[in-house]
């Protein structure tokens, strides 16, 4: 299996900034530190979208930042495209960073003149300039805009532009820090598919994506790392990291002919009627079977109109991470 | 090296490209040059030509090689340093430095628009001068003007590394720039002669590099003296540079590093 990204130990604290007082008062005394990663193993394969999903301040933007080699780490390492991120100029040829902060350009000059300047320093042959720019604004929609003043653009299409500037070098990898941030439901959902369609379906790009956006890491992800206080808490795909912590199976069951408790081999979580129809939602422990339930609910008199498997939610697994964690600290 | 200049050239395109986005700011720019070349032409008429330390060199004349090369000097002295405050705060910076050119290069080229507006501004003060206030200049010995130009640029560039060091890596106003530029507009010989100071302090005007970039340029514009005439002046120039831009460059280096490892480097 090769990895695009290879992160092993990698650990990272940043300086605290302390006031003029604290200056002044204490001039010899070492800042405090604080510990922004705290030995992050992580790989992403090829092809692959990896989600780092975590609260604010958990450590994604920095360990993004040290992948684009603008961060050096305490210690660890990290390969990108199998080169050492000290290796800074073999690692930036393979990467386009999609910024999150939409002031990343020159908004008195055009998206066009914006990409030729970026063209430049990513060394796109000057042959090559005009036609790769005029692909991808193709590519993302702008050609019609693409002389105006960036200033008038809207927050969809100045995320467009920058997505445009990630791949001006047609680079194997792509890290994006909060792509859909400043977005409208309907810009997100469109990037989202174009990400998922063209970026990954088409060219195959390996992606590590930040986001702090449960739904989008769900919608977009082949795995999801969770990352908490500069530790990775958990990493699988959605469907693994939404059973983090679940030790039951949860079906939901709607049944006639039937009234008062109903016992068996299950905990029923919820018990509700809804227009005539009795809705249960049940729980069943890691020994228990779906027979053995049906069983008793037919044995009780009842009859069985849906019995639905309730896969465990992303969201509520993210809470239960959190919680474990902070039980922990 | 193709590549290099190419890049360097797309710098100077995108901030000429904002800076004429701003006509009517551009406009009045040139035209505030032509109105401070006014007020110190009726200024300069006010001092005896037979001041100490003129030369013989009259006072328009003389002040007009001194303001136009201090705007040189300070924009090497302030530019790289402005120039990376601003891009840190307009957020290009980081966009800038995840691509595969150097870090260093990023932080030179940021400034390469200042110092060709820096060149075009002493043009045109040299163009109004001999145009509208009869300035004559001489140019006997250009290859000893070059020169002195060159090593002008090179030497304040290396001031205004440093200074982008320290901008770099403290994210705040540098002490370099505030004590340098003092003492340019003080000791430096651009508003008047180092002989009119007490003499305690007239030695300091030496340590300069100012000082000896102002003696090339008025003696070879002003005063017609040939590379051979120049030559100490040179000599002296030539060792500044040979300190300063090894010093300046060794010294942003470490501050890129530790701005790295610290995580400051795109901070504001």
């Amino acid at each position: 299996m090769s990895y695009s990204i290879e992160a092993q130990g990698l650990e990272k604290t940043f300086v605290k900034a302390r006031s003029i007082r604290e200056i002044l008062l204490h001039p010899f005394q070492r800042a405090d530190r604080v510990d922004a990663l705290r030995g992050v193993d992580l790989h992403v394969a090829e092809g692959e979208i990896l989600s780092l999903l975590g609260p604010n301040g958990a450590g994604k933007t920095t360990l993004l930042k040290i992948l684009a080699c603008l961060v050096l780490p305490d210690e660890g390492r990290a390969l990108v495209g199998g080169h050492d991120t000290t290796d800074e100029n073999s690692v930036k040829r393979l990467i386009g960073y999609v910024h999150s902060d939409e002031r990343s350009f020159y908004w008195r000059l055009s998206a066009r003149e914006n990409l030729r300047f970026f063209a430049r320093l990513y060394d796109v042959p000057s042959p090559r300039i005009e036609s790769r720019i005029e692909e991808l604004l193709a590519r993302v929609d702008l050609l019609g805009a693409a002389d105006r003043p960036f200033s008038g653009y809207s927050s969809g299409m100045k995320q467009r532009v920058s997505i445009a500037r990630a791949l001006l070098h047609d680079p194997p990898i792509l890290m994006m820090d909060e792509p859909t941030r400043s977005l409208d439901p309907a810009s997100s959902k469109n990037l989202r598919n174009f990400i998922l369609e063209q970026l990954q379906g088409r060219d195959g790009k390996t992606i590590l994506l930040a986001t702090h956006d449960l739904r989008e890491a769900e919608v977009m992800s082949d795995r999801i790392a969770i990352l908490i206080r500069g530790r990775v808490r958990e990493i699988g795909t959605v469907s693994e990291v939404s059973r983090w912590g679940v030790h039951e199976r949860t079906y939901k069951l709607e049944v006639d002919a039937i009234e008062g408790p109903i016992d068996g081999p299950f905990r029923t979580l919820t018990d509700e009627r809804v227009s005539g129809v009795r809705r249960l939602t049940i729980a069943l422990d890691e020994g228990g079977t779906l027979d053995g339930v049906l069983r008793a609910l037919i044995g009780a008199g009842a009859v069985v109109r849906l019995c639905d498997r309730q896969e465990p939610d992303l969201e509520q697994a993210f809470s239960r991470i959190l919680e474990a964690e902070s039980e922990e600290a | 090296m193709t590549r290099n200049l190419l890049k360097l050239w797309a710098f100077v395109k995108r901030d000429f490209l904002s800076e004429v986005s701003y006509r009517l700011a551009f406009l009045m720019r040139v035209l505030g040059m032509l109105f401070s070349l006014l007020a110190f032409f009726f200024l300069t008429k006010m001092i005896d030509p037979n001041t100490k330390g003129l030369d013989g060199i009259p006072p328009f004349d003389w002040l007009l090689i001194g303001l136009s090369f201090q705007f040189y000097f300070s924009t090497a002295l302030y530019s790289f340093s402005a120039r990376i405050r601003s891009e840190q705060l307009l957020g290009t910076l980081e966009a800038m430095l995840v691509t595969p050119t150097p870090t260093a290069m990023v932080v030179f080229s940021s400034a390469a628009w200042d110092f060709v507006y820096g060149g075009i501004r002493v043009l045109l003060y040299m163009l109004f001068a001999t145009l509208i206030f009869g300035v004559t200049l001489h140019v006997n010995s250009p290859l000893s003007l070059v020169i002195g130009v060159i090593l002008t640029l090179l030497s304040s560039a290396g001031l205004g590394i440093l200074s982008a060091s320290f901008i770099l890596y403290f994210k705040r106003g540098d002490p370099i720039n505030f004590l340098l530029s003092g003492a340019t507009t003080f000791l430096g010989t651009v508003f008047f002669p180092a002989e009119l100071l007490p003499g305690w302090l007239q030695p300091l005007s030496n340590y300069l590099p100012i000082t000896w970039s102002l003696r090339i340029v008025r003696g070879s514009l002003l005063q017609g003296k040939t590379l051979s005439d120049l030559r100490n002046e040179l000599a002296v120039l030539a060792l500044c540079t040979v300190i300063l831009l090894p010093g300046g460059l060794i010294c942003s280096r470490f501050a890129i590093r530790r701005a790295k490892r610290e995580g400051t480097l795109i901070q504001y």
